[in-house]
């Protein structure tokens, strides 16, 4: 047993952070935030020379071949600095079912996300169907897309479309381009200042080569990269609980009142313990998880919920913590913890929330 | 990143599992598996049996008779033990003073006490609480006056636990008031057939006999019965906190908890404290994880600090919550408890059998939060030595 990250993994935290902190502060944030594209398209060619877009491929797509510890790493450190660029939709939702589909157009299109010159999403989510997804309404009848997708991320930048629909009798998921005929969409701003869409589709026509997958193999793919993604914001979360206690205790050493630090005080001293707690825990629900998910066993979804479940309650309590410990300044947008709470409430919502997790993992 | 423990460590508990199924005494098990409380002699024999596989120095060094294990077996015994439901291995002497002596005391300390120790013909017990100092252990009063070859002890310690069983007990004794009150602690070993020694029973709120209150009235203590030296004790007396951490979580115990409660649960039909369960359980997994981390750290040469007091609060937490849940479970017939009592004129209590045992867990389990460092003060730890503030 050895629960130590190897160098090349500490390596590639190192250099994740010496990004966040050099060139994604919060201030860049808040232009990337106001920018037209809702991304920042330097960064994302950054994160193309540095490999990050090409982490977790297989090494047949022109991948590294990297699995969920890297991905948590990845995802933990963008936690700590709230980083809002499009990872999740395009490597990790829509490169997954990609690269692990057997459809003939996908190294090039893989090519095209890890260059970052294309992006795509993964439209899975439908209004009527909350965290069910593998029943959606929008279906393919001779040969024609029709229904409603909804928090496609990132929909607005993405020229292709990975949809889940019905199409005779299976669940598929097929290849739409955001600009053929019968596509149209509306776009919106998530809590967390991502961007994603609600996309319509009016008699889309869909062709044999535009079937990424269907039936079993369909259902798991969604199955199988809905996991993954749901660790990947966990760890997303997990790093995020590290922020707010780091940076809440920073505050109250340099706070001063009653002529005092007011980290000399007792109650919000253990408040902080409190905070540290659950992170290290929620810490070792994400060790758990990534590593069921790397060795790919049976019980890799249960525990995938029970870290979800975890930082759903306790990631969205420390964000609260933080907050208050910050008094006022906790509650203002121009600060950065108050973001920090937002970005819990998204990933609670975001794959199944804290009680659906709760049951899915006593299933 | 590997979360298997390699073939050597799975060997090891593999006969820790053979051990549990031919050499665990019997009637102890089956008295464990009711709930039924043991006597002195089950326990006796229980520790007895540990000895006689050699597993009784199981966190000693070689050269003192022990197993020499590494933490991952430590940790596995804990944990299978715990699992096994097997009555947590006595403290005071293996693991608490036996560590002191051999770290602190002289040769002939360690002749005189270690070989007793590992071969269970003493049974030891902690003079360190007192009616005035909880916490603040460091505030303590008993007094040892030197005269001649003696110490002259005057005082009294409380909460002893299992002192009514115990041959020896180890004191914190003040033999210096000038100074700071860390300062003039010193620490003695007492033979508890001593002249002027008095126990007396405390009844705690589940009607049990654990503690006592331990009265010293002009007791002489021979002077090669000091451990280290004079005004030292508080030194030691840290030490022999800190390891005392190892274990603390309580991991296998609360697994095997969770699924006697699973199996009560079960045939409830009740989706809120389904719901509770599942949470405990990601807690116990959370809690798990910590350990093994802390554990991997270990091993690869790390010094886990401050850490460890996690281990502490999740861990006591965690048994609290479950007994908690146990009592919920039992519903209508939480209501029946005989304490200090008795039933009255029933013998036995009616309702589900697991009610009665749930009580009696419940209001035994809430001293977990309160000894060994009561967890605020595991909490002013981390602030200190973590958070840094």
């Amino acid at each position: 047993m050895n629960l130590s990250y190897t160098e090349e993994q500490v390596m590639l935290r190192e250099q994740i952070q010496k990004f966040c902190e050099t060139e994604y502060d919060f201030y860049k944030r808040e232009e990337v935030v106001k920018s037209e594209d809702d991304f920042d398209p330097n960064a994302w060619s950054l994160f193309a020379e540095q490999g990050w877009l090409s982490m977790p491929f297989s090494e047949e797509s022109g991948g590294f071949g990297f699995g969920p510890v890297e991905l948590s790493i990845l995802f933990e450190e963008f936690g700590k600095s709230l980083v809002i660029e499009p990872y999740l939709s395009n490597v990790v939702l829509a490169g997954s079912v990609l690269d692990k589909s057997n459809f003939e157009g996908k190294v090039e299109l893989i090519e095209s996300i890890c260059s970052g010159s294309m992006h795509i999403s993964l439209a899975y989510a439908e209004a009527a169907h909350s965290y069910e997804y593998l029943k959606p309404d929008t279906n393919v009848s001779d040969s024609k897309l029709n229904g409603t997708k909804t928090l496609v991320l990132n929909g607005k930048n993405a020229s292709k479309l990975i949809v889940s629909c019905v199409m005779n009798g299976e669940l598929s998921l097929v290849l739409v381009d955001t600009t053929a005929d019968g596509v149209s969409f509306n776009t919106f701003r998530t809590i967390d200042e991502k961007t994603c869409a609600e996309f319509t589709f009016e008699n889309v026509s869909i062709q044999d080569s535009d079937i990424i997958a269907s039936g079993d193999e369909a259902k798991n793919l969604l199955t199988e990269t809905i996991n993954l993604a749901t660790l990947c914001i966990s760890a997303e979360a997990v790093g995020c609980m590290v922020s707010c206690y780091n940076k809440t205790v920073q505050y109250t050493k340099e706070r001063e009142q009653f002529d005092q630090p007011i980290s000399n005080f007792q109650v919000l001293q253990h408040r902080m313990v409190d905070m540290f707690i659950d992170s290290e825990l929620a810490k070792s629900l994400l060790f758990k998880a990534m590593l069921e998910v790397d060795a790919d066993s049976e019980d890799k979804f249960k525990h995938v919920s029970a870290l979800k479940a975890h930082v759903g309650k306790f990631g969205k309590l420390s964000a609260q913590n933080a907050v208050q410990l910050h008094g006022g300044m906790g509650v203002s947008e121009e600060m950065m913890i108050g973001h920090y709470l937002k970005k819990m409430v998204a990933i609670d919502a975001m794959f199944g929330n804290a009680d659906f997790h709760l049951k899915s993992f006593s299933k | 990143m590997d979360i298997n423990f390699s073939k050597e460590d799975l060997a090891f508990r593999d006969e820790l599992r053979e051990w549990l199924a031919n050499d665990y005494p019997k009637h102890v098990k089956d008295k464990m598996d009711k709930g039924e409380h043991l006597t002195r002699q089950d326990m006796v024999d229980y520790h007895k049996a540990l000895s006689a596989k050699g597993w009784m120095g199981y966190n000693w060094p070689v050269e003192y008779g022990g197993t020499g294990w590494s933490a991952s077996q430590l940790y596995l015994f804990n944990k299978e033990f715990g699992m096994a439901g097997c009555p947590p291995l006595l403290a005071f002497g293996v693991s608490m003073v036996a560590p002191v002596i051999w770290t602190f005391g002289n040769e002939e300390q360690k002749k005189r006490f270690l070989p007793d120790i590992l071969d269970f013909n003493t049974w030891w017990c902690q003079g360190y609480s007192e009616p005035g100092s909880g916490s603040d252990l460091a505030s303590l009063k008993t007094k040892a006056v030197k005269e001649g070859d003696h110490y002259v002890v005057n005082g009294s310690k409380t909460w002893t636990t299992l002192a009514q069983n115990a041959d020896w007990i180890f004191l914190l004794v003040r033999t210096d008031s000038s100074g700071k009150k860390q300062e003039g602690i010193s620490f003695l070993l007492v033979d508890m057939k001593t002249p002027g020694i008095e126990v007396k029973p405390i009844i705690t709120i589940d009607g049990d006999h654990e503690v006592n209150s331990v009265f010293f009235t002009d007791v002489k203590v021979p002077v090669e019965n000091l451990v280290g030296e004079e005004g030292k004790g508080w030194t030691y007396a840290k030490f022999l906190l800190a390891h005392e951490r190892f274990g603390i979580a309580a991991v296998g115990a609360s697994m095997r908890a969770l699924n006697q409660l699973k199996e009560v649960v079960a045939e409830l039909n009740n989706s809120d404290l389904d719901k509770k369960v599942a949470e405990m359980e990601i807690a116990i997994s959370a809690l798990e994880m910590t350990e093994l981390r802390l554990l991997s750290d270990l091993e690869n040469g790390g010094h886990p600090g401050a850490e460890s007091s996690i281990l502490k609060i999740k861990g006591t937490e965690i048994q609290q919550g479950l007994t908690e849940l146990f009592v919920e479970a039992a519903g209508e017939y939480a209501l029946m408890y005989p304490g200090a009592g008795g039933y009255g004129s029933n013998d036995k209590p009616s309702g589900p059998e697991h009610a009665a045992v749930s009580l009696e867990r419940f209001l035994n389990f809430r001293k977990t939060s309160i000894y060994g460092g009561s967890n605020e003060i595991q909490k002013n730890i981390i602030s200190k030595f973590v958070l840094g503030v």
